[in-house]
């Protein structure tokens, strides 16, 4: 029985993995995605748009099966048409953090366009004024700004992610989800309504990170909220 | 349509840098794709099985968390005739056969009914074994296992499994409710609940997971078992392996590999210890 948790508690190092690889890709992407959608370019709305509109309007399950199966039949044809026996094997620790960051980022590419726009273009408008290049301006102006109107959707996103990373188990990756049902069906018939324990068990655990990471979150809000007084915008 | 082709050759890329790491569950995949030309010693150094071990007692996981069960016994045994080592890959069951044709694997042995719908997808070794299903309801109920019986009750079964199938061609058309579950377990807790009045499944299986426990003791299977007129219809040849279709090679090795253990006396030693007291291998 006790084995049990603890293999479940090893999943819990392979979903947080997971989840705060995820988390960087997508936050990367999504910087970039928003970057895309406000510049003065044409082509770049237009990729940024495609990006999330087209991702957003897939289930991550299906992109998930996609890439993953998808991936590797593309990766298997190449290496084949050079002359090899088979393909590299995708990684799927590595094909998760990728699909599921992937995915997330047209979400964080929405959050950080929303957050850029509330910075009042005065702000940068002044930087410019003073010789600031543009990717000065950005980084010393702009982003201590917007970090807070991104927050509260951004501790969104990463609650919808973390729990999004459930779906890693589809490609056999030992999470905690794949784990509590593996124990659920192994310890059947020895401990009564194993299947509702380990799953209960999960839920506990993705409650606690969830709730350790809204604590740090608004902490994080309340840190970069210091210059404005409560109510004010 | 480009960003997917950008991602795939991230994913790409990065799998060539990621690859040497091995995971638990991935199998040890050779850091370098072997050239096609050295051919190996053994024609199969390494055969890569795919399990879902979520079906006692036919795979499953130890506490150890070792695969285990008459799935993975008999696949070590067939290792064993073609002189190769067994590599056990998990996979869930909705993407088994999308990873074989990906070459995740090489083999599929995770108790897979052979059906005439997953031949078009793939290959199959005969049976190595094949048991009965039954439907599951209330003893007190005393039905047999006719169709008609089942008018107006709710039963649960196993989405994309070959009961499924017979409960959607036969007992819906007979006026039963079937509901379709992404896991057997879920089935047996909604019986508990009281959302379902059975289940379909196959007869191993439900007396193990449900039958034998304290929940199932009121329950038995209807008439014993589903009608032996609507297994090749419904339920095809039994559990086989399955390998991708151009490998017939590797097929007849493992045709090969199932009939030796099945003379040498392995295979019923097997099933005497996973399944005792139940005849697996069938008509």
């Amino acid at each position: 029985m006790t084995t049990y948790f603890l293999s479940i508690l090893q999943g819990l190092l392979v979903t947080i993995g997971v989840a705060l690889g995820a988390l960087v890709v997508a936050a990367i992407l999504g910087l970039a995605g928003a970057a895309a959608k406000l510049s003065p370019y044409k082509s770049l709305n237009w990729l940024g748009d495609i990006y999330s509109t087209v991702i957003r309007g897939v289930p991550d399950l299906v992109w998930m099966l996609l890439l993953y199966f998808g991936g590797q039949i593309l990766v298997n044809d190449i290496a084949e048409a050079l002359g090899f026996r088979r393909g590299p094997q995708i990684n799927p620790f590595v094909a998760g953090v990728l699909t599921i960051g992937f995915v997330y980022g047209a979400y964080m590419t929405e959050t950080f366009r929303g957050a850029i726009m509330s910075v009042p273009k005065g702000q940068s408008e002044a930087g410019w004024a003073f010789g600031m290049s543009r990717f000065y301006t950005f980084r010393r102006m702009v982003l201590p700004q917007m970090v807070r109107f991104a927050l509260p959707s951004f501790t969104n996103n990463w609650l919808v992610l973390l729990k999004a990373t459930a779906l890693v188990s589809v490609i056999g990756l030992a999470d905690i989800t794949n784990l509590a049902k593996q124990a659920g069906a192994a310890a059947r018939g020895q401990i009564p309504g194993a299947a509702i324990i380990f799953m209960a068990f999960a839920g506990v655990l993705y409650l606690l990170i969830s709730s350790i990471s809204l604590y740090l979150l608004r902490k994080a809000e309340r840190r970069y909220s210091v210059g404005v007084k409560r109510g004010d915008f | 349509m480009k960003h997917l082709f950008l991602s795939l050759s991230v994913i790409a890329a990065a799998t060539l840098a990621g690859c040497s790491k091995t995971e638990a569950p991935a199998p040890a995949a050779p850091a370098a794709p072997e050239p096609a030309a050295a051919a190996p010693a053994s024609q199969w150094p390494e055969l890569r099985v795919a399990i879902d071990p979520t079906y006692k007692p036919f795979t499953y996981k130890t506490e150890a968390g070792e695969p285990a069960g008459f799935d993975v016994d008999v696949a070590k045994a067939l290792c064993d005739e073609l002189k190769s080592k067994c590599v056990f890959v998990e996979q869930a069951w909705d993407g088994m056969i999308p990873g074989l044709q990906a070459k995740k694997y090489d083999a599929i042995i995770s108790s897979m009914s052979i059906t005439e719908e997953r031949k078009q997808a793939v290959d199959f070794t005969g049976k190595y074994y094949n048991t009965p299903s039954c439907v599951v309801v209330k003893s007190a109920l005393n039905l047999g296992a006719e169709a008609a019986n089942f008018k107006g009750k709710k039963l649960g079964v196993l989405k994309a499994s070959t009961q499924e199938k017979y409960a959607m061609g036969e007992l819906k058309a007979a006026g039963a409710t079937v509901v379709p579950y992404d896991a057997q377990d879920q089935v047996y807790l909604d019986i508990k609940s009281g959302r379902l009045d059975g289940t379909v499944a196959d007869v191993v299986e439900v007396n193990g997971g449900f039958l034998s426990t304290p929940d199932g003791k009121d329950y038995s299977c209807a008439g014993g078992r589903i009608p032996v007129e609507f297994d090749a219809k419904y339920f095809g040849a039994g559990a086989g392996v399955a390998i991708r279709k151009e490998d017939t090679a590797l097929r007849d090795a493992l045709d090969a590999g199932i009939k030796a253990i099945r003379d040498n006396g392995k295979w019923k030693e097997l099933a005497d210890k996973h399944v005792p007291g139940v005849d697996i291998w069938g008509s």
